[in-house]
């Protein structure tokens, strides 16, 4: 008689398809790996601590704790904003701020690695193949440590794999086609950088057998997706932010900032560049996929369904390559599904190859019925074989560096000394006394009985928002305390926050958690005052 | 407290509206485009293939009323001229219309074995009325109408029965195209409306179990008809009624496309006998509504198709009229900012549609050999704003009409310039 058990796994086998399956045990596995030490690696970063200011404001009707100033459009905090709710069901409450996001991040994480798997299939791809994709997307070091981080580029991903999966769509469906187009657009509204895609995803659409409604299909996309981008102009000049202007914001200017007058992460030429640097942060990481994908890559060009893979990877390298401008860190997230689908491809060209050479092979690897038709062992023993040859290549090259990249990530605490410094902040400043804090702990001391961002006031605010000068007129004498952690020498640095940086000179430590320091601002010594005179003048810019 | 308390219930009617016009907005989308939503569709869209041998007869019944010899012998003469082999046609007029009458008896006597007149003496003068009395003397298997200034295509009739035959069906609608697209602002629009109904909308209608048939190029088994009594002779979309009656008693509707077989015809000849039309469009639908015959569906969700199609016009002409305002008003009002961009999302299926108009316009040039201009395009899209005011006024006047009971027909004239356009096609 059949047990209970047997019969829920019969009726899950009846009534999903095997690739809904395997779909789903690829979530449970990557909903898994992204919970696991989720709080305590990598440490927190102060842009995660940005967004999730901006998404807390968006549930108290604001697009940001201070003045919006069209960083990047809003979308992306808003969807981190609406899924706010989803560490409260796991449990996971009471957690610091960013901790929390990090868990609705993780939802968009598991959405990436099922697309990546998804988006294989759509290339035809053997499932045993769809399946590494999915894993070396979610197990890659350079992946994991940044798809558990609250960047807005993950919160973009999913959007962007949705459309190449609508994109890819073999029915040629127009709806399907307007889909891709209003789910780039909303990857773009999370990031504006994943618009670099945006000509492979033509690719995807156009370079395939023509059809009927072929004209229709780049309509229907182009004008949709264009449609839905101009919300984000649209919502400037609702604001009248959109030009620039005295005495306020504007798009123009983020954008002229963004693009242009932002200091710049120097040539992938120069090797003491930031921009060097950075590339070899990803190398660091895991070399092996972005080398090998980058070669996989020129192999997907063989096979012309996946040709986009190379015109992805082509568009998001240019800029690394040619440009000058400032590069941001996690510009590297969305090229890892491209990555990670290259190698896949390749490795699916490979078996081919080699099925031409073993014909024993060549009928396992047939997706038609005459594989049925040979012998069921011979055919199961090679299939082992290549699989397992495959396996072991992996295992001898990837395992034992991801294996220590990934320890780190999956077993140590970084966060520490910065939950250490919150506490202790919490317990011993005075609520009514002003506070320069890293925005990677600003929402916790916000949120714990302050609720007021110019007490609280996040480092770079207090040179880059022109309201901290209505607030404060006396300029850095009305800090009362600094909270320095890693990041903040270095911001003082590269933003030129020079108030912030007045403020730390006249300071001393009372607190010291590793990294982590909790100053007190001394106003009333002879030397202050003289230093104090420059910026005081600066403080009415 | 009592300004508050307006801005916050103007705050919410532009957030219905907004929903609202999101919803018909992306409703029209979604029909006008549906012949292009899937490869697959385009090809079920299509007549059925071409069988060997002809196997029904025809009665093709022509209404005419103060109609010119010019147009009425150049449409009889394509009907009269069919490949099939077994046609007659019947020219249908109006006691009161000596003209036109002596013009029917004229030309039908050129071709007696093919040719016969039905004068219409009954005292309400309409189309209906007079197809009734047409279909009284009608001999043939199928009942086909063509309106006094449509040509048809030579082998129309030879698919039409095939289709008959291979989808074992009772009515089959074939398409009607308006081709004059150069002669006023409003013509461009008015045939590009035609060829969205007949190469889409009428598909996704059918596709839900509802369908308004068209007064045109429509082909029906005489006995069918009998069984219904024919049109009814009150009802001023006499078509769509009949649509609505047949889809209630399940009877098996086949709708038609194809490029070359369409029946070609010019727009009404001004704005005046445009609005005209739409009026008595409109007031038909209405009555049609009204007559409730669409309560009858079994399902609900085909209850609710047919309220949607039947109140479409209606929707679509306000549509356009309201969405500037909402916007205006939320952007005047000062709302919170979400308010305000909620005004501006139905503009998203609105503009696209807009931009499917275009893809659509050069769909038509190609199928049937018209070279469209970039100068077209442009005023494709520059004309839409003054089209829909157009509209939405024929929408008023006919529910002004409504209340007031008043139901006379308004006859749309015709000049006949249609026929410059097939020489045109055939050069081209």
């Amino acid at each position: 008689m059949p047990t209970r058990a047997a019969k829920v796994f019969w009726a899950i086998r009846h009534r999903f398809s095997a690739d809904q399956r395997t779909a789903a045990l690829i979530a449970l596995a990557a909903a898994a790996l992204s919970g696991w030490n989720l709080l305590n690696a990598p440490e927190y970063q102060d842009d995660e601590g940005t967004y999730t200011a901006q998404a807390l404001a968006i549930l108290e009707g604001r697009l940001a704790p201070y003045t919006y100033w069209y960083d990047h459009p809003p979308v992306g905090w808003s969807q981190l904003a609406a899924l706010s709710w989803l560490p409260v069901l796991f449990g996971q409450g009471n957690q610091s701020s960013v901790g929390q996001m990090r868990y609705v991040v993780a939802a968009f994480f598991v959405a990436s690695t099922v697309l990546v798997y998804l988006i294989a299939r759509r290339l035809e791809l053997r499932q045993v193949l769809a399946v590494l994709a999915a894993a070396l997307f979610c197990l890659s070091p350079l992946s994991l440590v940044l798809g558990r981080q609250v960047f807005i580029d993950n919160v973009g991903l999913p959007w962007l794999l949705l459309a190449f999966y609508l994109m890819l769509s073999p029915r040629l469906r127009l709806w399907e086609h307007i889909g891709a187009g209003a789910c780039f657009a909303i990857a773009v509204l999370s990031k504006e950088t994943l618009a670099i895609f945006g000509p492979a995803l033509l690719v995807a659409l156009l370079h395939r057998p023509g059809w009927k409604t072929r004209f229709f299909s780049l309509v229907g996309f182009l004008s949709v997706g264009g449609l839905i981008l101009a919300f984000f102009p649209l919502l400037a000049l609702l604001q009248n932010e959109l030009l620039s202007g005295p005495g306020h914001v504007s798009l123009q200017d983020a954008v002229t900032y963004q693009f242009a007058s932002r200091p710049g992460s120097g040539s992938i030429f120069d090797p003491q560049s930031d921009r060097t640097k950075l590339v070899m942060g990803w190398m660091y990481y895991d070399k092996y996929l972005v080398v090998g994908g980058i070669v996989a890559a020129l192999a997907c060009i063989l096979r012309r369904e996946a040709r986009w893979i190379p015109a992805g990877l082509l568009v998001f390298s240019a800029p690394v390559v040619i440009g000058q401008g400032y590069m941001p860190a996690m510009y590297v997230i969305a090229a890892i599904p491209f990555l990670v689908l290259a190698i896949a491809v390749a490795a699916d060209l490979a078996w081919n190859c080699l099925a031409l050479l073993v014909p024993v092979l060549a009928s396992a690897a047939t997706h038609s019925n005459t594989a049925a038709r040979t012998v069921p062992g011979r055919r199961r023993a090679a299939r082992g074989l290549t699989g397992g040859a495959m396996l072991a290549a992996l295992t001898v090259v990837l395992l034992p560096q991801w294996l220590s990249m990934n320890r780190t990530l999956l077993e140590t605490n970084s966060n520490a000394d910065w939950q250490h410094a919150l506490d202790w902040s919490k317990e011993n400043l005075p609520r009514q006394d002003t506070a320069l804090v890293p925005y990677s702990m600003w929402q916790d001391l916000y949120a714990d009985g302050r609720h007021d961002p110019w007490k609280v006031v996040a480092l770079e605010k207090m040179d880059l928002d022109s309201e901290f000068a209505v607030h404060h007129p006396d300029s850095w004498r009305a800090i009362d305390w600094i909270i320095e952690g890693p990041p903040t020498a270095r911001n003082i640095k590269n933003l030129q926050l020079r108030n912030a940086g007045e403020a730390l000179k006249h300071s001393r430590v009372v607190a010291s958690f590793g990294d982590w320091r909790i100053r007190e601002v001394v106003k009333n010594t002879q030397e202050t005052v003289n230093a104090a005179a420059p910026a005081t003048a600066e403080a009415g810019q | 407290m009592f300004p508050t308390l307006i801005a916050a219930t103007i705050g919410l009617l532009i957030v219905g509206v907004s929903v609202a016009l999101f919803a018909i907005a992306l409703s029209t989308l979604y029909v006008s485009t549906h012949a292009w939503w899937d490869p697959l569709t385009q090809a079920s869209t299509s007549y059925t293939e071409l069988l060997p041998k002809p196997a029904l007869s025809f009665s093709l019944i022509m209404p005419c009323r103060h109609e010119s010899e010019r147009v009425m012998a150049s449409t009889l003469k394509h009907l009269c001229e069919q490949d099939h082999p077994n046609v007659e046609v019947i020219i249908s007029v109006g006691h009161d219309d000596p003209e036109t009458a002596a013009t029917a008896y004229r030309l039908a006597a050129r071709r007696p074995e093919k040719v016969r007149v039905s004068l219409d003496s009954g005292a309400v003068k309409n189309k209906p009325q007079q197809l009734n009395t047409a279909l009284a003397i009608c001999r043939n298997d199928i009942v086909g109408i063509f309106d006094a200034e449509s040509i048809a295509a030579p082998d129309l009739l030879l698919h039409v029965d095939s289709c008959f035959q291979i989808r074992n069906a009772d009515v089959v609608q074939g398409a009607v195209q308006l081709v004059n697209y150069r002669d006023t602002w409003y013509s461009l629009r008015n045939c590009l409306e035609y060829f969205t109904w007949f190469r889409s909308r009428l598909h996704a209608y059918a596709k839900q179990g509802f369908i308004p048939l068209g007064g045109n190029t429509v082909f029906i088994r005489r006995d069918v008809l009998g069984t219904i009594n024919g049109w009814d002779a009150r009802c001023l979309a006499e078509d769509c009624d009949l649509g609505v009656r047949l889809s209630v008693l399940h009877r098996r509707i086949v709708i038609a496309y194809s490029p070359h077989l369409v029946t070609k015809e010019e727009t009404p000849d001004s704005i005046r006998s445009l609005v005209k039309q739409r009026t008595r469009w409109s007031l038909g639908f209405m009555q049609v509504h009204a007559k409730g015959d669409w309560k009858t569906l079994p399902t609900m969700r085909q209850r609710c198709m047919a309220w949607w199609t039947l109140m479409q016009q209606h929707f679509m002409a306000f549509a356009g009229l309201c969405l500037p305002f909402s916007i205006g008003t939320a952007v005047l009002g000062k709302y919170p900012v979400p308010i305000t961009l909620l005004a501006f999302v139905p503009l998203v299926p609105a503009v696209a549609a807009l931009a499917f108009d275009v893809c659509m316009l050069h769909e038509f040039g190609r199928d049937h050999g018209y070279r469209i201009r970039m100068y077209d395009y442009l005023r494709l899209v520059a004309a839409t704003p003054f089209y829909q005011v157009l509209l939405a006024f024929a929408a008023l006047r006919a529910l002004i009409k409504f209340r007031r009971h008043d139901f006379r027909w308004e006859k749309t004239s015709h000049s006949g310039s249609h026929l410059e356009y097939l020489g045109a096609a055939a050069k081209a």
